[in-house]
This record gives structure tokens, sequence and C-alpha cells, in this order.
């Protein structure tokens, strides 16, 4: 089993958002990884049927489960926010 | 002023965050899927044509106020409640409970809510959160769609306590009064299903329930009759991921709360067959979540054509057909 490292990560999920809306003005680097998706601040401009999309995408590639809403708006927050919970769930799943 | 020690927590939907918040804080531990399985939150209703809504529209949780009110029937926990027709009597009130150091729920417009983003703003006059302090003229809130509390000056608070229109407020507040030393949860978590089961199935009226579902996937077709224009109806199907996903009112979010619900009850009364419905139903709440996408990448788009309404009345239909199925098992599996 190899290992994933979190800069890995991180690259996977902005080109699984890029690839999930059909983003293709903006490279993986723009993306500010602690920056805000939404609100306009961030290389991306997403609204909230984006952040559904997201939502989905993240829960089919990595075969997680984001069923509160209110905590779903946190974790598709930024990238690191969307790492930092696939990481956790990852963990549960292994232990 | 804050009261100390309130732990202020994130919740799915606000009713039963706020009421297992209060009950946390009194001492009582028990989880928020705990309260919305026992008080039977999980429902469905569709309204094709009613006086009190201009569009057709939908609800999935059951009335507001009844998960307090199912909660006291079933674990037998009590709460005080209040209703005012005096803005300055219920700010009073307020003020003197949190003086006595007990934080209490107030039933909300969520549209005065100033920490809520403008782009979230909407008049939905059932929004409940606890003050949990004040210091000058804001008051401190623990509202469960925020991570942290959050502060709200008095001028809106009163506008939130006492906006007018459908099921308006009345500066309504409540807080628990006593919790009892011994609560038969098998009894409870049994009435909390079977009355689910019986909202989902039996109620014979046939825009509620499972039939409700299933007009709704009937009806949804004829929207573009009440629409004004495109527009109108982009945003009333995009609305129906707004009630879906983003306000706490249900669908996929309520399904899974639901389904832990039953992963908790299955441990706690020995019914392994219930952990088996909760992993069915994460399914059925994916399902509806892929409604909810949908609806909102058509009304986005303004693709709104009739073989496009015909799809998401299919997959309404299917979700129709689900549920049907999966409450007649659960029913099956408490007898």
């Amino acid at each position: 089993m190899t290992t994933q490292t979190s800069s890995e990560l991180k690259l996977e999920i902005k080109l699984l958002i890029m690839e999930t809306l059909s983003i293709q003005d903006v490279s993986p680097d723009e993306i500010d990884e602690e920056k805000p998706l939404f609100g306009g601040e961030n290389a991306l401009t997403l609204d909230s049927v984006d952040a559904l999309e997201i939502i989905m995408a993240v829960q089919r590639k990595y075969q997680v489960r984001i069923g509160d809403q209110n905590l779903a708006r946190s974790i598709i927050r930024s990238i690191n926010s969307i790492a930092d919970f696939i990481t956790a769930e990852q963990a549960k799943s292994v232990s | 002023m804050r009261i100390e020690n309130f732990q202020h927590k994130m919740a799915a939907h606000c009713e039963s965050g706020t009421i297992t918040s209060l009950l946390n804080h009194a001492g009582f531990e028990i989880t928020e899927p705990l309260v919305f399985g026992i008080s039977s939150g999980i429902f469905f209703g569709y309204f094709h044509k009613m006086k009190s809504f201009a569009f057709p529209t939908f609800i999935v949780r059951n009335r507001p106020g009844q998960m307090r009110i199912n909660s006291e029937k079933r674990m037998g926990v009590k709460f005080n409640t209040f209703t005012f027709k005096n803005q300055d009597k219920a700010q009073q009130k307020l003020d003197e409970l949190l003086g006595q150091g007990i934080p209490s729920a107030c039933q909300v417009d969520f549209f005065y809510l100033d920490y809520v983003p403008s782009w979230e703003k909407v008049h939905i006059n059932v929004h409940f959160m606890v003050v949990i302090g004040k210091e000058g003229d804001n008051y401190l809130i623990s509202d469960s769609y925020f991570p942290e509390p959050v502060g709200l000056p008095s001028a809106s608070l009163i506008n939130g306590r006492f906006a007018g229109g459908s099921m308006s407020p009345k500066g309504f507040l409540f807080y628990p009064a006593g919790i009892p030393p011994y609560i038969d949860f098998e009894s409870a978590i049994r009435k909390g299903i079977k009355k689910a089961c019986f909202n989902m199935l039996k109620i014979p009226l046939p825009f509620l329930g499972v039939k409700g579902i299933r007009m709704f996937a009937k009806k949804i077709v004829e929207w573009p009759k009440f629409a004004r224009d495109t527009e109108h109806l982009s945003h009333e199907i995009m609305k129906i991921n707004i009630l879906l996903e983003d306000q706490g009112t249900g669908g996929a979010g309520f399904r899974f709360m639901y389904a832990t619900f039953l992963q908790q009850a299955a441990e706690m009364i020995h019914k392994p067959a219930l952990k088996e419905l909760s992993q069915e139903l994460m399914i059925i709440g994916d399902g509806w979540r892929e409604i909810s996408l949908f609806a909102a990448r058509i009304g986005k788009n303004r693709d709104l054509g009739p073989e496009k309404l015909k799809i998401l009345s299919e997959m309404i239909s299917g979700r129709a057909k689900v549920e049907e199925k999966f409450f007649t098992q659960l029913n099956k599996a408490m007898i």
C-alpha cells in the first residue's frame, strides 16, 4: 500500500475540483490551499451549486460521507480543510 | 456576561440541535440524532396549492415545535415555554433567565440575524438558537449553524423574535425545567420509530409521507404553469436544492441523521436489524442528494425543458419507492 503525502492529496483535490467543475482557466498552482474557495478570495469563484458538486465528487472518490450540511460547509471551506477531513476519515477506517 | 459552562456545538438541524444543547447543558447527555429519532423528526409533505405558499413547495421534517413536544412525551423531560405579546416583556424574561444563568432557546426569523451572510438570508420564521450571554446591547448567541458563538444586537433579536407572517415566533422561548432520574430509552425509541413509520406510510392524506413524495414527483412537471417566466421557474427549481441541502431543512441531511439514530438505537435496544436499515437509509440519502444536485444544475443553467422536469420527476418517484420499502421494513423490525 502506498502512502499519499499531504501535498499529493491537496493536488489531487485541486484536480478533482477542476475536473468536476470543468475549470480550464485556472492552474492548480493558482489555487491557494488555505484561502476560502467561496466568496471570491481565491483563484476560483464558486457558488453553492459548485459546493454540492464538490461534496459529491469528494464522497465518490474517497468513499467518505459528508452527511451534515453545516459540517459540509466547514469541510469544503478550503483545500486544506477538505484534505484534513479526508485524512481524518481515512485514518478512522484504518483503525 | 456569558453563561460560562455552556458548550457551543454545531448541529445538523436548528431545532434538534438546540434541544440537544440545552439538554446537555442541563446535565442530560444525549446526541442530536437520538433527539431527532425519538421525536420522529423525519417526515415529508408536499404542498401543491396552498394559500400560505405562493408556489408549490415541500417539507422534509415534522412541524416546528413538534420535536420538543415529542421529546417531552417520550423521554419525560420538561421544558418551560413562553410566548409574548409585548416585546419589552419578552426581552425582560430573556434577561431575567440570563441573570439566573439559564440559557434559553428563542424562535426567530432567520432573516434578521445580522451574523448570517447576506447571500444566505431568507425569511424563515422557525429558526431556533440559544441565547447564552449579553454584553451591553449585544446578545451572545449559540447558533448551531455556526462554528462559534456569535454576537447579535438586541434590536435585531427583537426583530427576529417578533417577525410577522406565517408561523410568526411571537417571542417564543423555551428552556429545560426538569430531567427525569430514569429514562426508558427502549420505549422512547420504539415509540419514536413507530410514529415516524406511521407518518411516512399511513397518514390518510395524499400529500403527506411517501404519498407526498409521490405527489411531488407527479406534480413537478406542472411547475412551469405556476411560474411567471424562466427566471422564476429556475429560482423555484433551485430552491429544491436549498430546501434539501442548504438550510438544515432536511432531505439528504435528515436521512443521514436518521440513519445515525438507527445505528445508535440498534445498540441501545439490541436490535441489529436497525443497523442494516441504517445502511440502507444512507444510500437513500445519497439519492436525495443526487436530486438536489440535478435540480440545482438545471436551475442554474436555465435548462428547464419538459424532458428535464420529467427526469427530475422520475428521480423523485424513485425516492418514493425506496422510502416506502424502507419504512415498511423499519415498521416490521419494531414488531
